[in-house]
Order: structure tokens, then C-alpha cells, then sequence
């Protein structure tokens, strides 16, 4: 981390601060957070999907895709849902998208589609990772259409979450830095 | 006899920011106190307000798409996440044009120390308010001319050679 010395000279730039220069650094920080969560909302609406970058967490669909690869989605309403496609989905009441192949299709007579998914590289469907009675997805459980991949760069949120001191150390280094250093 | 009436300002010679910023905030001083100019804050004012507001754009976003979850939010996320930048190009454009709307002479200070340099480069700027004319002028100096040893800075080498600026372009004024 930053020597002590560093540190020092740090709060010594916060102290030598009137009120509006300390209002300008909470700005600042406030600024670069709403800018991060403004791109990742305009990412949203620009693409329909809730979730519109996703990391793969399992081998499911090896060798389509492995553990680690970040997915980016689109969710348009006219996209259809066909057989053999690859769909991001998440179980009602569940948080977790999955990243698997549609495999069956039920058109009912008013045009709404029922469809079943199934991992690759797993022997069953997803029929045991639905909810409890039931059987079928629905278009509303989709989450998006993989339209681009970069393989390995969502392994970072992977580590990220499995060590979560990690995680929130690193944030807290990184808000220090720019609540406390003031901007030339 | 004016005589700058703080505590002298002690600081890390070798921490380049902290030398920066003390000689912009004696300078600031010197205007300030010696000369009686009175600080514009709307200027400031004004950025920390648009900025201000741009947040609130945001929080805004983040609640309304919180309570009703997208695809319900869309008209307001897309409104939000547009007027976000469109503020912040407002922001940078404003920046530009500092003495525009101001009816008062403006005196307008700016610096420059390279990293790693000890070239201090201090510019004075004064704006009429009458005619919207600018003069400038400027010096760059070693910044050890104005600190001693134990990183104090020596009010009494520094303030003489911002006031030198200060009076050059206010002399230029009575001469016109």
C-alpha cells in the first residue's frame, strides 16, 4: 500500500482545503461513479437487456464457451427464439443468468413460445434448474442473445467474488485515492 | 506595511503537488490580502452546481430503475443517461469561457510545474470588465528561490515577484 509518508501528504492536501475545495473532491468521487453507472444504464437501454455484459460461470457449454469468457448481449423484442440458438436466461427468483442452448420450442396458438434448455456439455435439461412445476421457459425469462465474447477477461469478476476481501480492498483503495488527492 | 499575517507554510520539497499547490494558494493570497480583490466564486460556484446536478441525474436513474425495474424504466434511464453527458460537455464549455457574462475587471491566475521540474511558471491575467480586453503577464522561476531548506516557503522572496506581475499589468491599465 502507500508508504506513510505518502498517506501523510494525502490528509496534509485535505487539510490545507477551504469548504469548496472538499465539496469539489466528494464531486469528484460522486462524478466517476455516476459516470460508470450512467454508461452501464445507457448500455442497458442501447441494448434492451437488463444484464447486457455477462460472465460465464460454469463449463456447461464447453467447448462453445468456458468458464471466464465475458458475454455481450442484446435483448431486441422482435429477436426470434429458435431451436439450436444460444439464449442468456435467469430462473424466476433467481439472480444467476445461464448461458445455455435452446433445444425444444412450443409455439402455443396466440403466438407465445415455450422453450427448453440444455447446457452442452451437461447429460440432462434444464428442467432441474427451473423453478419447482416448472417445465417450460418463457420469453420473459430472457435475459439476451450473446452477440459478442472475449474469452478469459471475466475470469477478474470470478476471482473477484470468490475473494471478496479482495474485492472491497481494492475499492477502497481506489475511492481514497480520489476523495483525498486534490486536482491541480 | 502589509505583511502576510498566517502561519508560514511548511510543506515536502520533494512532493512536487504540494509545492504546486502552496505557491497557487499563496499567490491567491497575495491577490487576496494585499491586494483586497474579493475571491469570484461563481465561476466555481457555477461548475460545482452542474456537476452537482449531474449527479442528481444519476441517483435518479439509479432509484427510479430500482423501484421500476427495466423494461419499465427505459424512458427515464434513456433520459437520465442522455442529459448526463450533455451537462458535462456544458460543464467543459463553461470552463472555456470564464469572463464572459462578468461585468467586473477580472484578475485570473494560472500555473504550471512540470513533474519532476523546478520550473514554476505563474501567469497573471487581468480582464476588463469594460471592454473585455485581456493582458497578461508572467514568470517563471526555480522554485528553490522561494523555499529554504526545510521545504518553508519565504514569503518575503515570493510575494514581491507576484505582486511584480500585478502591478506591471495594473500600470499598463493607467497608462492606456
Amino acid at each position: 500500500g502507500p508508504s506513510p509518508r505518502a498517506a501523510m501528504d494525502l490528509f496534509g492536501d485535505l487539510r490545507r482545503m477551504n469548504k469548496r475545495q472538499l465539496y469539489y473532491q466528494v464531486l469528484n468521487f460522486a462524478m466517476i461513479v455516476s459516470s460508470a453507472l450512467m454508461i452501464w444504464k445507457g448500455l442497458i437501454v442501447i441494448t434492451g437487456s437488463e444484464s447486457p455484459i455477462v460472465v460465464v460461470l460454469s463449463g456447461s457449454m464447453e467447448p462453445a464457451f468456458h468458464r471466464g469468457d465475458l458475454l455481450f448481449l442484446t435483448n431486441f423484442h422482435d429477436d426470434p427464439i429458435r431451436a439450436g440458438e444460444i439464449v442468456v436466461f435467469k430462473v424466476e427468483g433467481r439472480d444467476i443468468p445461464i448461458v445455455h442452448r435452446v433445444i425444444k420450442i412450443h409455439e402455443k396458438e396466440n403466438g407465445n413460445i415455450k422453450f427448453l434448455t440444455k447446457g452442452d456439455n451437461n447429460e440432462v435439461d434444464d428442467r432441474g434448474l427451473y423453478k419447482e412445476g416448472q417445465n417450460w421457459l418463457e420469453k420473459k425469462d430472457v435475459v439476451g442473445r450473446a452477440r459478442g465474447f472475449l474469452p478469459y477477461v471475466g475470469m477478474v469478476t470470478i476471482i473477484m467474488n470468490d475473494y471478496p476481501k479482495f474485492k472491497y480492498a481494492l475499492l477502497a483503495v481506489m475511492g481514497a485515492y480520489v476523495l483525498l488527492k486534490r486536482e491541480s | 506595511q502589509w505583511k502576510i499575517d498566517d502561519k508560514p507554510v511548511k510543506i515536502d520539497k520533494w512532493d512536487g503537488s504540494a509545492v504546486k499547490n502552496s505557491l497557487d494558494d499563496s499567490a491567491k493570497k497575495v491577490l487576496l490580502e494585499k491586494y483586497k480583490y474579493v475571491e469570484n466564486f461563481r465561476l466555481i460556484d457555477g461548475r460545482l452546481i452542474i456537476c452537482t446536478i449531474s449527479c442528481l441525474f444519476a441517483i435518479v436513474a439509479l432509484i427510479w430503475d430500482y423501484l421500476h425495474p427495466f423494461p419499465e424504466s427505459k424512458p427515464v434511464l434513456a433520459f437520465c443517461v442522455v442529459s448526463y453527458p450533455l451537462l458535462t460537455i456544458f460543464l467543459v464549455a463553461h470552463r472555456k469561457d470564464p469572463a464572459g457574462m462578468d461585468p467586473d475587471d477580472v484578475w485570473q491566475l494560472s500555473s504550471s510545474l512540470k513533474r519532476f521540474d523546478d520550473k514554476y511558471t505563474l501567469k497573471l491575467t487581468f480582464i476588463s470588465g469594460k471592454t473585455k480586453q485581456q493582458r497578461e503577464a508572467e514568470f517563471t522561476k526555480s522554485i528553490a528561490k522561494f523555499f529554504d531548506n526545510n521545504g518553508t516557503l519565504v514569503m518575503e522572496a515570493y510575494e514581491p515577484e507576484v505582486s511584480k506581475l500585478h502591478d506591471s499589468l495594473a500600470l499598463e491599465r493607467k497608462i492606456k
